[in-house]
């Protein structure tokens, strides 16, 4: 189980720069979020780590050795943009793309019925993929990525489309197939999916990293900024406190709120103005700061 | 060919022929094709056979008009229109006679000439079986009067015929212009739609895969250039397959094909007694069957493998560009126009082979897959010439796929905007 490391890699189309001078690096065993907006050169980085386009500057190595169609047989990749063939049965689809993976038909076709029962999707074989809904789609796509037991995992929003009964199953087979060791390069914009899963983040925008590390180091370095209060009663005072300068309003609804704290107002000073307004508190607490609020923070000051 | 060119190919081709419709396209095939032949030509048979027209003879001469009524056929009833040409016509305008026909007084002495009066016109068939009993009553009458000896009259019966010989390399053959003709049509059609069916496949293949977005997942396995390949071969291999059940399908109902031509041909139409022989019969008509010749459909083949690898190649390259069949119309014009330009010569090639214009446009790799195999079919054509448009071809296709692959690996990761043929080169130009 080797380690991924991405250095100083830069891709040009035309006059566009789509990643300039990029570098991270992933190990097995965790998994690392690659987050950014729209554009900001996720897409471009991955496919040259799938290497389906080749960096034109700068070098990615997998296991100490330049990716190649070596490493495209140890990789799963789930782009985002997916689908399947529509008029192929499942388990003929499967073995198909297992096959070019380099797998023998008689590995595959026991992986194939291994995964499929552990999506609950047993019996799946002999239909079209037309006939299938999107949700289920999804998991014979995301078997298709892992079935050929990859050491290295690129999973592209891989809850698109999934309800929630079954983005649990997902997210447990991913924690599965980290603490079995494997590589998991984990791209996204839903911030509390890469908040919930990924030990490392590594954040592009405008095709250059602005913040990465391990995930916990990150948050510590924001601080304990934030205050969360759940309530019963009226949330104007949050807008009151907001209006005066003292915190700024992260999350409103009309039983909790989540306030970042200005100009070194105290936890205390919110909670002294939250009861003096409020009936009934149940939670109080000083946290750092949420994935979502150090994205826009960074990435609008970037801009 | 690395294993995964394999892989791919095994696929396209084991799910392509196992479909319904390819099952069905290629038993159906020459059924079809044979009932749109032979249909046609059965009904209007059908249709000749079934009248005797009546037709009344005004006869100036005073002589023949018995002779004509003796000469009545199966075709042909003649009556003798004694009431005059005024009479005949009302009947004919009537619909009690279908027509009928003025002999001039100075016939038989070379004077004028006979006239057949019909409301329906003749059609080159009747006329040319009307002249046919006019010129044997004629001559029987004549040679009657002059007591010319039987052995004179056998004499003239006995018309000598003209044969056409080719001199090939194999010896002296039969010339069967006519069928060679035929059959070097039907090829350069059958190549036409060969190239642009099976290239159409490919294309709508890789637009599937893109449309589907099945293809970013199957590029992260594969090369571009090999799951072109792959897919180019599979699907050429499914139409060498189609191809070959149909040339045995054919081949079985040709070896049968003189008895059914035979069918439609007369004896008596031919000179020649009734219930002559099937082979007299064909020889007759001059309608040799040509011999089937082995080296026309080994070209054949390899014509067709170069020209479908070459547009098919280029088709796929347009296909993996565009996500809508209506903007691929855009960027097939150029080969749509590359691919037709050589069906516009066929006829061309056909009345005249061997001129230089000829030879040039079967040497050019975009129309030669069509027009060499014309020629080869219609003419003896030098081997160097054959050779060299072959290798010509090969040369272009080679480039064709280069060119196409180039294209293809960046096409199958755009989406979005609809590209235009810039785009393409501009997409050739990625390092």
């Amino acid at each position: 189980m080797g380690l991924l490391s991405v250095e100083n890699v830069v891709k040009r189309y035309g006059a566009l720069t789509a990643v300039d001078h990029v570098s991270f690096e992933a190990g097995p065993g965790r998994i690392l979020g690659l987050l950014g907006p729209n554009g900001a050169g996720k897409t471009s980085t991955i496919r040259m780590i799938a290497d389906i386009t080749t960096p034109d500057e700068g070098r990615i190595q997998y296991d100490g050795r330049a990716v190649g169609r070596w490493s495209q047989e140890r990789m799963g990749y789930l782009p985002e943009e997916r689908g399947l063939y529509k008029k192929m049965k499942v388990g003929e689809q499967l073995l198909y793309l297992a096959e070019l993976k380099g797998m023998s038909a008689t590995a595959a076709r026991e992986n194939v019925k291994t995964w499929l029962m552990r999506f609950e999707a047993e019996g799946w074989s002999e239909r079209r993929t037309e006939e299938l809904s999107k949700g289920m789609q999804q998991k014979v796509q995301f078997i298709a990525t892992v079935m050929h037991e990859p050491s290295l995992l690129i999973l592209d929003e891989p809850f698109g489309g999934l309800d929630p009964i079954n983005a649990e199953l997902l997210r447990e087979v991913i924690w599965n197939l980290r603490d079995d060791g494997r590589c998991i390069l984990f791209a996204s914009h839903r911030m509390e999916q890469v908040e919930q899963l990924c030990d490392d983040i590594c954040l592009v925008a405008r095709g250059r990293i602005v913040l990465q590390g391990p995930l916990r180091d990150i948050k510590r370095k924001y601080g304990r900024n934030t205050v969360i209060l759940e309530f019963d009663g009226d949330a104007s005072f949050a807008d009151d406190l907001q209006t005066a300068g003292f915190v700024k309003v992260l999350y409103r609804s009309h039983k909790r709120v989540e306030l970042k704290l200005l100009n070194g107002t105290s936890a205390k000073g919110v909670l002294e103005r939250a009861m003096s307004r409020l009936n009934d508190i149940h939670r109080f607490e000083l946290v750092e700061p949420p994935l979502h609020e150090i994205f826009v923070d960074v990435v609008g000051k970037d801009r | 060919m690395t294993s995964k060119i394999w892989t791919v190919l095994k696929s396209e081709f084991g799910r392509r022929v196992r479909s319904k419709w390819f099952i069905i396209m290629t038993l159906a095939g020459p059924v079809f094709l044979i009932g749109l032949m032979v249909v046609p030509s059965f009904v209007g048979y059908l249709a000749s056979q079934s009248t005797a027209r009546t037709i009344a003879v005004v006869d100036g001469t005073d002589v023949l008009s018995q002779q004509f009524v003796d000469a009545s056929n199966e075709r042909f009833q003649f009556v003798p229109g004694t009431e005059g040409s005024g009479a005949a016509r009302s009947a004919v305008e009537e619909g009690t006679l279908d027509g009928f026909l003025v002999l001039p007084a100075g016939l038989l002495q070379g004077e004028g000439s006979a006239t057949y009066y019909s409301v329906e016109g003749g059609g080159l068939t009747l006329e040319m079986e009307l002249q046919n009993v006019l010129d044997t009553v004629v001559d029987d009458f004549r040679l009657a009067e002059s007591n010319a000896p039987r052995e004179i009259i056998e004499l003239l019966r006995s018309k000598p015929e003209l044969h056409l010989l080719r001199i090939t390399e194999e010896g002296e053959q039969a010339d069967s212009t006519a069928a060679s003709s035929l059959i070097g049509v039907i090829m350069g059609f059958f190549m036409y739609g060969a190239m642009f069916i099976y290239g159409a496949y490919v294309m709508h293949g890789v637009m599937e895969e893109k449309q589907s977005r099945v293809l970013e997942i199957i590029v992260s396995s594969v090369r571009p250039f090999e799951l072109l390949m792959g897919k180019v071969l599979g699907i050429g291999a499914m139409g060498l397959l189609q191809m070959g059940a149909w040339a045995g399908i054919l081949l079985l109902l040709t070896m049968s094909a003189g008895g059914i031509i035979s069918l439609f041909l007369d004896p008596a139409d031919l000179n020649l007694p009734a219930g002559a022989g099937q082979e007299e019969l064909l020889a007759a008509a001059d309608f040799a069957l040509p011999s089937f010749q082995p080296s026309l459909f080994i070209w054949f083949l390899l014509f067709f493998f170069g020209g479908y690898l070459l547009y098919a190649s280029l088709l796929a390259a347009v296909g993996s560009a565009v996500e809508h069949q209506q903007d691929a119309q855009a960027l097939m014009l150029p080969l749509t126009a590359l691919i037709i330009i050589p069906i516009l010569f066929i006829t061309v090639i056909v009345e005249s082979p061997n001129t230089t214009l000829s030879v040039v446009l079967s040497l050019i790799p975009f129309f030669s897959p069509i027009l060499m195999i014309v020629r080869i079919a219609v003419t003896s054509v030098p081997f160097w010439q054959v050779l060299a448009s072959f290798l010509l071809l090969c040369g272009t296709f080679v480039g064709a796929v280069w060119v196409s692959s180039r294209i293809y690996r960046v096409g199958i990761l755009m989406y979005g905007k609809r590209p235009t043929i810039k785009d393409l080169v501009r997409w050739f130009a990625y390092q």
